[in-house]
């Protein structure tokens, strides 16, 4: 039984590490930094995996979880370094060409969203992962009015960072 | 269209991770206990040296007399920097053991440090015990062996006494007293390694399960 259960942990995360990924990358601005997240977010979801009822997608649960994990982390540490690291991150977005001008708007998007606190950086990562207001204010859990309310904040706050 | 469209697409095209995790680094990032567990067997070692060490400094120089009576001072000496230097070895390996576990690498990798590490353990616990035991044989022997010195120190009013009286006595208390401090010495460590290794025992079979599958 929990030899199953760990088989289709292991399989699920490995599936949906991009996730977590993405969310280090937001969260942090150093590979050493990306990789304690990340090993956090592992440690924690597999620690709330035997609570995770499979009522909604594997990846829609990940979300919750990992954030959550990346939120509360942020909140504690108060060594983290804030000022952005630029040359390993440019490192690590040049490793595939593709588009300049998208390469460079990623740039200064993930630059912009590394200056906002860690809610406001958790809204904006669920809205440019497309997902509907239900789940955010499910996933921060906040009511849904409130999430609206908090992501027109928290988008202003990111456009005035963009386009000052 | 709004601004933050564009940054979107952006969004939505970016590259995936470059350093994916494969599900071995991933079960091992979520078991990242191993090595914890190591590392607190060298803590523990540390400060268990560092115990002994101190319980040494506390006894009174009387204690030492007796060594003095029989001659045994330059002995006591050697034996207690050889004693110290094995356990720094054991505590280097410990350590070697900590690293080695720390490191990423591959499933039979990581259970032959697991392995290593409960092997380690094994013979610091013997060897505690054994010196703990021929420690106080030779010290026994050596006292026994010269009953008139043995006579002169237990008794130094000289009393009337039976000689074999008394030695029989001293030997039937010594072999009492190292008989209540080997069990326990061995509960000691039985209970401080025991709930150690034991941890270190259940990620070995589930590192052995999910080698087995792939």
């Amino acid at each position: 039984m929990e030899k199953d259960l760990e088989t289709k942990f292991l399989s699920e995360f490995e599936e949906n590490q991009n996730i977590a990924h993405k969310i280090c990358r937001l969260y942090t601005t150093n590979k050493d930094a990306h990789n304690d997240l990340f090993q956090e977010i592992t440690i924690q979801v597999w620690k709330n995996y035997p609570k995770f009822r499979g009522d909604s997608k594997f990846s829609t649960w990940m979300y919750r979880v990992a954030l959550n994990t990346a939120i509360s982390l942020y909140r504690k540490s108060t060594r983290r370094v804030k000022t952005q690291d630029i040359s390993d991150f440019a490192y690590k977005i040049k490793a595939t060409a593709y588009d300049d001008t998208e390469e460079l708007q990623l740039k200064s998007l993930y630059k912009a969203v590394h200056q906002l606190n860690d809610i406001d950086k958790a809204l904006i990562f669920l809205y440019l992962e497309d997902k509907p207001y239900k789940e955010i204010s499910e996933t921060l859990g906040i009511s849904s009015v409130n999430a609206r309310v908090k992501m027109n904040r928290a988008k202003e706050k990111l456009k005035n960072i963009l386009n000052p | 269209m709004d601004l933050l469209d564009n940054y979107k697409k952006a969004w939505d095209n970016q590259p995936e991770e470059v350093h994916k995790f494969s599900t071995i680094e991933i079960y091992k990032l979520a078991h990242s206990k191993s090595s914890s567990i190591v590392k607190w067997i060298f803590i523990i070692g540390i400060v268990e040296l560092a115990f002994w060490f101190g319980i040494n400094l506390l006894i009174p120089d009387s204690i030492y007399k007796i060594y003095e009576d029989f001659n045994l001072e330059t002995e006591l000496k050697i034996f207690m920097v050889l004693h110290y230097v094995v356990i720094i070895i054991f505590l280097y390996f410990f350590y070697l053991n900590y690293k080695k576990i720390s490191i990423v690498g591959n499933t039979k990798k990581l259970i032959q440090g697991i392995f290593k590490t409960r092997k380690t353990i094994k013979y610091y616990v013997y060897y505690n015990l054994a010196i703990a035991f021929l420690g106080s044989l030779v010290m026994n022997s050596v006292m026994l062996s010269d009953s008139d010195k043995l006579m002169e120190i237990m008794n130094p009013e000289n009393l009337p006494v039976n000689v074999n009286q008394l030695i029989t006595v001293t030997i039937i208390s010594q072999i009492i007293a190292l008989l209540i401090f080997m069990v326990l010495l061995w509960f000691f460590y039985k209970l401080l390694y025991g709930i150690l290794l034991k941890k270190l025992n259940k990620n070995y079979k589930e590192l052995a399960k999910l080698d087995s599958i792939n």
